[in-house]
């Protein structure tokens, strides 16, 4: 017995890098919703960037440690405490057994993840260890941790823990900006939405979870009713469905859906889908065709030189 | 000499559009009312010649459509389209026929929307079971949940629009309708479709070696149960 979950918060999973290619079996990619603060986890205790770590979101999450080990929390802005003293973020730091560890509700953004030095067991599905609670895939028993669990270190602790300088770490706001582009009936959309999409910000309703958050703001409709046939969906879609609230797709999104797909986050911003709180703003910025190439190239260029292996 | 309409068969179906959707992922859609089965074949070819050269990071067909998804920092959406371009030159129909089994799927028909649907194509439940047995359907998409199998279209006379509120739960293994299309729930969840009957067999199980018992390609014949 290494980790015993006293609370399980509003929602934490045991994610991973997630499954991608299996869209087409109606399998989503899944994996942490914030792959970029997962990275930044695992990699400050040592581990690769994709080992298997607890993704908590909007926090509540209560843990008593069964032995020592070395942990890292990144992610939302929140109070981390072990045993009521606050504990760092986005740094690496050792706990003892029968230490607790809190995480109170996130002030910005809404995901945190908490790495473990030698990362953590978890059932595995189709190469990935990720949670997909729909259909009770990997994680623990493919659910959300409740009090009572009891986690398991996956393999003895890397020796040797990294840092990654504070003024590369990103500073999660309430306000999520995202930058994107024109999906596939982004033509369809009348003058009106396609104009409201890039200037004004959207409220993420209580309907925000990993598979995606209804947005409110203005209508964003089509200039005449749509009769699609239900064709392939990708994370990070906007949806736009007659109702006219439109529906961002996330990690655990339908592989489907029938509505006009009016934006698409680019690859490089993909990340901060996870960091949607129920409640905060977010707002679509244009990308322009040649300038998304070139942000995702300079993000790699930075992040892959601090996290081996790492991309967006 | 004129040219008369194209057979049904017609190997070359109408030139899709290739879009960009986003800066990762490209669409190649054609234009087709309701469903085209030399499409559909395109289609399946398309993705098993795009899935064979394991350069993308998802290739999903659709009913009338394709994505894939790529890496843009390692594939440009520029050398994407070239790649899609070249596979759909190459394409032949024959690529989706060589290799879709057929599976067959007992169904016990006796759905909550069985009625309905028979008073709506005007026939008996029976004559709406023969309907629905009579034909073999390609397993066109996977999805939106694991395990569901949207198939191609049924006798015109079934076609039945979606319940206007969908249902809060319907089993795993429903066998529905849904205007043209039919299709069978992987997993228990909400759904719209007019459910005419359900079979035992497992759509999906991930204890399974193999969790899937059919795959986009696939062909499906139902047998009453």
């Amino acid at each position: 017995m290494t980790i015993s979950v006293l609370n399980g918060g509003t929602q934490t999973t045991v994610q991973d890098a997630g499954r991608p290619g299996f869209r087409h079996l109606g399998i989503p990619s899944s994996g942490a919703a914030d792959r970029l603060s997962f990275a930044v986890a695992n990699h400050l205790v040592g581990n690769p960037w994709d080992a298997p770590a607890l993704e908590c979101a909007l926090g509540g999450l209560h843990l008593r440690f069964e032995r020592p080990m070395v942990i890292a929390i990144s992610g939302a802005e929140q109070w981390a405490q072990v045993n009521g003293m606050n504990a760092p973020m986005n740094r690496a730091f050792a706990v003892e057994i029968g230490d607790i560890l809190t995480l109170s509700y996130a002030r910005e953004g809404c995901r945190s993840y908490v790495a473990v030095a030698g990362g953590l067991e978890a059932t595995e599905f189709m190469g990935s260890q990720s949670t997909y609670m729909p259909a009770q895939l990997g994680g623990i028993e493919g659910r959300a941790l409740k009090a009572g669990d009891e986690v398991e270190r996956a393999d003895d602790a890397p020796t040797m823990t990294n840092t990654i300088p504070a003024s590369y770490l990103p500073k999660l706001s309430n306000h999520i900006v995202l930058r994107a582009r024109s999906g596939p009936e982004w033509e369809l959309l009348d003058a009106h939405s396609r104009r409201y999409l890039f200037t004004t910000p959207f409220i993420a309703t209580p309907a925000t979870d990993r598979m995606g958050s209804r947005l409110r703001g203005d209508r964003i409709v089509t200039s005449e009713p749509l009769a699609m046939t239900s064709g392939p969906l990708l994370p990070g879609t906007l949806q736009c469905p007659p109702d006219g609230q439109p529906i961002l797709a996330l990690a655990d999104g339908h592989c489907t859906g029938g509505y006009a797909r009016g934006l698409h986050v680019i690859q490089a911003d993909q990340w901060l889908l996870g960091q949607i709180a129920p409640g905060a703003k977010v707002s679509f910025r244009r990308a322009f065709e040649a300038e998304a190439p070139e942000i995702l190239r300079v993000r790699n260029a930075v992040w892959s030189a601090l996290i081996p292996g790492f991309s967006f | 000499m004129s040219v008369t309409n194209p057979k049904p068969s017609d190997p070359k179906p109408s030139d899709p559009r290739i879009l960009n959707y986003g800066d990762h992922a490209v669409l190649v859609h054609w234009e087709v009312d309701g469903f085209d089965a030399a499409v559909s074949d395109t289609i399946h070819g398309l993705a098993a010649r795009l899935r064979a050269k394991g350069a993308f990071t998802e290739v999903m067909p659709g009913y009338d459509s394709l994505v894939v998804s790529f890496d843009s920092d390692v594939m440009p959406m520029r050398s994407a389209r070239r790649r899609v371009e070249d596979a759909l030159r190459r394409v032949s129909t024959k690529d989706a026929q060589a290799d879709g089994r057929l599976i067959e799927i007992a169904v016990d028909y006796s759905g909550p929307d069985l009625a309905a649907v028979a008073e709506h194509a005007g026939m008996s439940a029976d004559a709406v079971i023969r309907a629905h047995v009579a034909r073999d359907y390609r397993v066109c998409m996977m999805g939106f949940i694991p395990g569901f199998a949207f198939l191609s279209e049924v006798d015109t006379r079934l076609a039945m629009p979606r319940h206007a509120t969908p249902r809060a739960h319907v089993p795993a293994g429903s066998v529905g309708i849904a205007n043209w299309q039919t299709g069978i729930y992987g997993l228990d969840s909400p759904g719209g479709w007019q459910i005419i009957g359900r079979t035992d067999s497992i759509m999906f199980d991930a204890s399974r070696d193999v969790p899937f018992l059919v795959e986009a390609g696939d062909r499906v014949r139902f047998v009453p149960a």
